[in-house]
């Protein structure tokens, strides 16, 4: 369902954090995408949807990226950044989740309804009269995937979803995250929650996919992971 | 960090007291929003020297901020930070227009201090009755009826972001400055040699992030001008609202009460 070929992401200044890419996501599976700072996870996602211009493929439900293709595709690709603060720009949650539903074109009601609902589903719904500015960091992030899962997308993008997270939230995010079935791509270098989460993981070296394989393979492996910059599962001790 | 963090705070202040249940809370913000603005245009066009006749004009804000529970106090303190920059303006009243208007005992007020007082309670009032709003109204229902009134779409979309990011700003701010004290070791302010790095270093991120929002909304289709503010109709509740700031507001306007009182009390 989703399929890049050898999809390859340059900044302005020349800088090409994405090399020569190539993988596919079938639906409902999950994927964590693995890699040290600066192995390109961040810009994949951003260039999937365009954000970050690149050359090669992307294909999602046959639909291929391209300047006529970008609205229908971001609506079958749902991003969440890394930062909440950087998704949660409305005066209230309640209307940051119905904003991406309103430029699909809902009118104003149904798509408060369906806003509602997407809180609903990740028990946060008595959140939705607040401001984003005085939530706490997981109430943020779980606001920041509602606004996406809101928008029903075929394929969920979560840029180091577990970030600023503590260790109850991060439970309540993997409850969450294992509840849905929307196929996934999640960049992070948290391990032990991509363990949980993900059956598949894709390593990420200098921009280049360096393995693809089972998590529970991949990421026990202290010489693989070495090699990608990141610690192994259980090598700390 | 300490006033940064305090002004964040007053911030998400006043979104708290606008979620609170009074009376003037549940009216229709349509309602609250046309009443503050006949308040506003009826103290701005009173004349510049008509001190008495702005005497009416202070129970607005405190009898509509005690019906709603908001403390006047906070309203007060936010509202005075208006007041210098009005004074600096009412400063050339004062240098330049002085003829002597009365005498209040052996003391002239001259043209440029009536006139200088003039705009500095109009200031107070106005700014004091735009806070009313804010702090009985939802900060997502006051844009939802600004679109409603059919104000340009990209004009509420500013207003609602520029209200998200200066909280944002504040607190890169604030976690910026704390950042620097504790390496500063001085304990206090920021010394202007390192002024000019600081805001150059705050514009850089700001710029980022704003970005980074910009990319966040185009991955959820852009901006369209929607908004999930609720639609409901007037109700009785808020036409007597609505009648009972206005009437008093326009009579003020028209008529120079507390002259009349005065010549009552007089006679």
């Amino acid at each position: 369902m989703l399929k890049l070929e050898h999809l390859t992401a340059a900044y302005p200044d020349g800088t090409k954090p994405v090399q020569d890419v190539s993988l596919c996501v079938e639906d409902g599976q999950r994927v964590a995408l693995i890699g040290a700072n600066g192995a390109g996870k961040t810009s994949l996602i951003l260039s999937l949807v365009g954000v970050l211009p690149a050359d090669g493929a992307v294909t999602v439900d046959g639909l291929t990226l391209c300047p006529e293709n970008l609205p229908a595709l971001r609506r079958k690709i749902g991003v969440v950044f890394q930062d909440p603060d950087d998704q949660l720009f409305m005066p209230t949650v309640l209307e940051d989740v119905a904003f991406g539903l309103e430029n699909q074109g809902l009118p104003a009601e149904r798509a408060r309804q369906k806003a509602q609902a997407a809180l609903d589903s990740l028990n946060i719904g008595a959140l939705a009269g607040r401001t984003p500015l005085k939530l706490s960091g997981g109430e943020k992030r779980m606001a920041a995937l509602a606004t996406v899962l809101a928008l029903e997308p075929t394929l969920l993008a979560l840029d180091e979803p577990t970030a600023f997270l503590d260790p109850r939230a991060r439970r309540t995010l993997i409850h969450c995250l294992n509840g849905l079935d929307t196929a996934m791509l999640i960049a992070t270098h948290d391990l032990a929650f991509a363990a949980q989460v993900c059956p598949r993981a894709v390593l990420l070296r200098e921009g280049r996919v360096f393995a693809d394989g089972p998590c529970r393979e991949l990421l026990y492996d202290p010489a693989l992971m070495e090699a990608c910059g990141v610690e192994a599962i259980g090598a700390d001790g | 960090m300490r006033p940064i963090a305090e002004q964040l705070g007053q911030l998400t202040r006043l979104e708290e007291l606008a979620g609170q249940n009074s009376p003037i809370h549940r009216l229709h913000p349509g309602a609250k929003l046309a009443a503050t603005g006949v308040y506003l245009l009826c103290v701005l066009s009173l004349g510049r020297l008509q001190f008495g006749r702005l005497a009416p004009y202070l129970l607005y804000p405190v009898v509509v901020l005690s019906l709603a529970e908001v403390p006047l106090g906070l309203v007060l303190r936010r509202a005075a930070l208006a007041l210098p920059f009005c004074a600096f303006a009412g400063l050339s009243n004062l240098l330049l227009e002085r003829q002597v208007l009365l005498w209040l005992g052996p003391v002239p007020v001259t043209v440029g201090l009536a006139s200088c007082g003039v705009l500095l309670l109009r200031a107070l009032l106005c700014v004091s009755a735009v806070l009313a709003l804010a702090a009985v109204t939802p900060f997502g229902q006051l844009t939802g009826q600004l679109r409603r009134m059919r104000m340009p779409s990209f004009c509420v979309a500013l207003l609602e972001m520029l209200y998200r990011y200066l909280g944002l700003l504040a607190g890169q701010a604030g976690s910026m400055l704390t950042a620097y004290r504790l390496r500063g070791g001085s304990g206090t302010g920021l010394p202007v040699g390192h002024m000019g790095s600081f805001i150059g270093q705050l514009l850089l991120r700001s710029t980022a992030r704003a970005q980074r929002v910009y990319q966040a909304m185009e991955c959820r289709g852009g901006f369209t001008g929607g908004s999930a503010a609720q639609k409901r109709p007037f109700t009785r509740n808020d036409w007597l609202y609505l009648a009972a700031v206005c009437l008093p507001c326009l009579a003020a306007r028209a008529v120079d009460l507390p002259l009349l009182l005065g010549r009552l009390f007089v006679c």
